[in-house]
């Protein structure tokens, strides 16, 4: 059995994106108005169609130009998610900190910083960070996928297929 | 006209690359006895689902089927299941495989054949333990 391991890599950000509503006035009136902070907006999309570097450099000019406490808080949430993207691990953590300094219910947060964790080989913290974060949202597949991450570092497996075509095969412990 | 403009929150999480992944192939065994209607010719060996291997899922699926002259299985059905995540891979499997076609003159018996699949995983022993 070959104990060969193929590491790629895996990276579950999430963002939030600022954009437009709709106000309608009546029937046929309708304005729109468009995201309040364009650079955090495409800033968010550019992250989202894996242009780390774009992004991160559209979302640092939101944050210069965030309005309010809750556009710092994307613009964090989504650099932590960017600076990953690029491998900046450390000041990916640094983001990621900030948004749950602000927010300890913040998931996503918790699930970047558990894949920053891991990929730092800092286990005990990555698996609390999922258990916060399984706390908070118990179905996430995004960290599921971590926890499988975690998983394959700690405690890694190799699948073992048995196909048995016997009609009447003995006890189980007995195929060993 | 009233006009608002509120931040419309979009949550997307996007998986950039493939999950890590231990070692994609499988370690197979087959077991047979003589006991079988059919001889199988060519033995496809299902996939292990990778969310299965991720979140540690093991189990066990029976498939049973009918073999036609040609050594072709169909009427191919799930009769025992531990978790449905293998059942698809087990099914693929059983379609992907032959048996020896039955000699001129010979009619197939109609007695359904059963393969079982065990998916297990087994700790990952380092290369330099060996």
């Amino acid at each position: 059995m070959t104990a060969a391991r193929l590491t790629a890599t895996l990276l579950l950000v999430g963002f939030v994106l600022p954009c437009g509503s709709f106000a309608a006035a009546s029937e046929d009136s309708r304005t729109v108005i468009g995201p309040s902070n364009l650079n955090l907006y495409d800033g968010a999309n550019a992250l989202m169609a894996g242009d780390a570097e774009e992004g991160v450099r559209l979302t640092l000019l939101g944050l210069n130009m965030a309005a309010n406490e809750r556009e710092r808080h994307i613009a964090f949430s989504n650099l932590c998610a960017g600076y990953i993207l690029l491998g900046q691990l450390d000041t990916a953590l640094d983001y990621c900190n900030r948004v749950l300094a602000r927010n300890d219910r913040h998931w996503r947060s918790y699930n970047n910083r558990a894949l920053i964790y891991v990929k730092q080989k800092r286990y005990l913290e990555a698996e609390q960070d999922i258990l916060k974060g399984q706390e908070l949202n118990p179905n996430s597949r995004n960290l599921k996928i971590v926890r499988g991450m975690l998983l394959d570092e700690t405690d890694p497996v190799s699948p073992n297929i048995i196909i048995d075509d016997r009609r009447h095969p003995p006890r189980h412990d007995e195929d060993h | 006209m009233k006009i608002t403009s509120i931040f419309c929150t979009a949550l997307a999480a996007i998986t950039l690359a493939a999950a890590s992944v231990a070692d994609n192939v499988p370690r197979v065994s087959h077991l047979t006895d003589d006991s079988g209607d059919r001889v199988p010719l060519l033995t496809m060996v299902p996939a292990y689902p990778e969310m299965a291997r991720r979140d540690r899922i093991e189990g066990e699926v029976q498939v049973c089927f009918n073999v036609d002259r040609k050594g072709k299985p169909y009427r191919i059905s799930v009769r025992k299941s531990t978790s449905r995540v293998f059942e698809r891979p087990a099914m693929r499997a059983i379609r992907a495989s032959m048996y020896k076609p039955l000699p001129s003159g010979e009619k197939p018996s109609g007695i359904k054949t059963c393969r079982t699949f065990r998916f297990h995983l087994e700790p990952d022993v380092a290369d330099d333990a060996r």
